[in-house]
């Protein structure tokens, strides 16, 4: 019999990759999005596999809807990926922050338990638990030290889930993927907004491009393979918590260096630094040591961040050539 | 100028001491209680200053941690130099079969002071004592506990204080507002809630000392906790807003004491010996000696003889993810505030077991002459 996977947040870059990966592996897979109906799914379309995800309206932050899809679905595994993902927009929107990443993991913890459900659940934490460490390289032992409300509510969320895990015995995992990228992150994300507006510049559409800090150091890693972590670590014989990187951390610059010199521009000629951008509070230098993941699941990244961005930059300009 | 502050949970224990000691500095206290249909202001009815008196010094508002709206109503209303956000659901116990709830009034009603007083353009002016705790620290990392050791909460409850530690420590980075958490460890009282371990073995030795109650139930009688005494605690919290720079601070007296030692102390007040036999589940405590008082109000051994059974463990007290020990170190609030506990572990439990007497000498004479007496349940 084929495993059913319930993949919330769906529509998004990494619940786009992993439905594509799970499909391949044979699974039934339904995706939840807020609004089923109104979503288009677009991620989905992308990757031409929308037609074989069935899909299902549900918001985490409501315990009935949470309840109704758990039941009705009877999935062998949970995927939360859904919530609010953007740090900066979290200094704007601290408390539906809070709501989307913390309640929902909570009602999903608190569901599983209530329907004594035998399935396994991954949740997507993030590597801006750490917030700033010195310049060493977090693992799985680091204490976290959370420098945005998108960072605290992910913080919360982890130790919701560890606690459930050690309290009740559930299957519970958190991922703590540093950042990945692909085609399909949205332009709001740094990687994205770089790329997409250098093409521009490239193909004469665009004149300048504005960026905050660009001496913050990040571990940039390629969201198809991370999708596949994920999956692993809810084949092991025990639960665990996971950090999943390249292991390779670069700064903004060398990630703008890289993208304009594989359009043949030099970046000092198109790009401006504007204040304005700088968040409140930032991390200055996040950097990851991924061991425990290749020792335990046997994962290990093969793209680190001048792979991702030659491939952004090449799917960008397709796109545009389309 | 007299200044103004704002106490979240006044009605609660510490709201009640804070109260009375900013009152006693000459502040201008305000303080939020929730709306409920039972009176729950018996803490700080000694401070009640009628709607009708003049330059009152102490009002209350009704709030609610829960409602935005209502917190920036009243923030608004009475631009407070302090605020003091002493509010939560407290009970760990409780949060696991209430996390949600938990979730929202203890990590979202601190977000949601922080954000009022951002909204309100209160950034500069108000100063923020955020109520942590050391149910932090869980499954310790290391013993004891300082301001440096890392966090492994370990009940809904924990996670939620451990998301308004954070947001705490977010609002004073990112937006410079003078915020502190002062990361109290536990403190206890004659007026602790009747449903903290503490109060719950004062409260239960003292009426069986009088023969109102034959045995009390509690969980895990290994778990050891740093008690101090809620008096001593409230005035650091003050204190950590008077200081030039915003700082957290561990709040602790850096001694440690099981529930069992705690029961034993509090049945040595009342001039019990217990000897305890069995284990785990099976653990009771047994009245081996009984002191005859002189005075026979007091007097246990009227009520008590050797061989009574008189605490019993139920395993529904144990919690699905124990904390076992937690021994904080004061050392900073030490070295910077001057700060150290006054009051004694004997004292607390010696003040606790008097108040606790009191209350069921009264209920016995009201017994006695037929009145109906309540016993109150969890």
């Amino acid at each position: 019999m084929s495993k059913t996977a319930l993949i919330l947040g769906v529509s998004g870059q990494d619940g786009s990759y992993l439905a594509r990966l799970l499909l391949d592996k044979g699974y039934t897979v339904v995706g939840a999005s807020r609004d089923a109906a109104m979503s288009t799914f677009a991620n989905l379309e992308k990757l031409a596999i929308k037609e074989r995800v069935a899909t299902e309206s549900v918001s985490s932050t409501d315990f009935y809807s949470v309840l109704q899809v758990l039941k009705k679905v009877r999935p062998d595994e949970i995927y939360n990926l859904a919530g609010q993902s953007s740090v900066g927009l979290s200094f704007q929107q601290p408390m539906e922050t809070y709501e989307s990443i913390s309640v929902g993991t909570l009602n999903l913890l608190e569901a599983i338990r209530m329907l004594e459900m035998p399935v396994r659940f991954y949740n997507a934490c993030s590597s801006e638990c750490f917030g700033n460490i010195n310049g060493e390289k977090a693992n799985e032992q680091t204490p976290f030290r959370p420098r945005s409300p998108y960072a605290v509510a992910k913080a919360a969320a982890f130790w919701q889930l560890a606690n459930y895990r050690e309290a009740y015995g559930l299957f519970a995992c958190s991922g703590l993927l540093f950042n990945h990228e692909s085609p399909l992150r949205p332009p709001r994300f740094v990687t994205q907004k770089i790329v997409r507006e250098a093409c521009e510049i490239k193909l004469g559409r665009k004149g300048k491009m504005k960026l905050g800090n660009i001496s913050v150091i990040r571990d940039w890693g390629w969201a198809p393979e991370y999708v596949e972590a994920m999956w692993l670590m809810l084949q092991q014989e025990k639960a665990d918590d996971f950090i999943i990187a390249s292991g390779q951390s670069y700064s903004l610059e060398a990630l703008v260096e890289t993208v304009f010199s594989s359009l043949g521009l030099d970046w000092r000629d198109h790009v401006e630094i504007n204040p304005e951008l700088l968040r409140p509070t930032d991390i200055e230098i996040s950097r990851a040591d991924p061991a425990k993941a290749k020792r335990i699941l046997g994962w290990k990244a093969k793209y680190a961040m001048k792979d991702v961005a030659f491939m952004m930059v090449q799917a960008c300009m397709e796109n545009f050539r389309k | 100028m007299i200044k103004k502050a704002l106490i979240t949970g006044i009605t609660g224990q510490d709201g009640a001491y804070l109260a009375e000691l900013l009152l006693n500095k000459g502040y201008e206290v305000h303080g939020i209680k929730r709306r409920t249909s039972l009176f729950n202001t018996d803490r700080i009815d000694h401070l009640y200053q009628g709607p009708h008196e003049e330059n009152r010094q102490f009002v209350l508002h009704h709030g609610d941690m829960t409602d935005s709206s209502s917190l920036i109503h009243i923030l608004q209303k009475v631009q407070p130099d302090e605020v003091y956000n002493l509010a939560a659901q407290s009970h760990v116990a409780v949060s696991f079969e209430e996390p949600e709830y938990t979730a929202n009034s203890d990590a979202l009603g601190a977000l949601r002071i922080l954000e009022a007083i951002r909204t309100i353009g209160l950034t500069e002016k108000t100063r923020y004592y955020q109520a942590s705790t050391s149910e932090l620290y869980g499954k310790v990392h290391e013993v004891p506990q300082n301001e440096k050791t890392p966090f492994y909460p370990r009940s809904p409850y924990a996670v939620a204080k451990l998301y308004a530690y954070w947001i705490t420590v977010n609002y004073r980075e990112a937006y410079g507002i003078y915020a502190c958490n002062g990361i109290l460890f536990n403190h206890e009282s004659p007026i602790r809630g009747e449903t903290f371990v503490t109060r719950k073995i004062t409260r239960a030795l003292s009426r069986i000392a009088l023969g109102l109650k034959e045995c009390v139930y509690l969980g895990n009688l290994d778990a050891k906790r740093d008690w101090g005494h809620a008096k001593d605690y409230v005035e650091m919290q003050w204190m950590m807003l008077q200081q030039e720079e915003p700082e957290d601070f561990v709040i602790a007296t850096g001694k440690q004491y099981s529930v069992r030692e705690f029961v034993d102390a509090a049945a040595a007040e009342l001039g019990i010996t217990l000897e305890w036999k069995g284990s785990c589940v099976d653990e009771q405590g047994v009245v081996v000696g009984v002191k005859k008082l002189a005075d026979k109000q007091f007097d246990a051994s009227l009520h008590l003889r050797p061989g009574d059974i008189i605490v019993r463990v139920d395993p529904r007290y144990f919690r699905p993810t124990e904390v076992e020990t937690l021994l904080g170190d004061p050392s900073k609030a030490k070295e910077k505030l001057g700060w150290a506990p006054k009051i004694p572990f004997a004292s607390l439990v010696a003040e606790m077991i008097s108040y606790d007497m009191e209350e069921a000498r009264r209920d016995e004479l009201c017994r006695g002459k037929g009145f109906r007496i309540n016993t109150y349940n969890e």
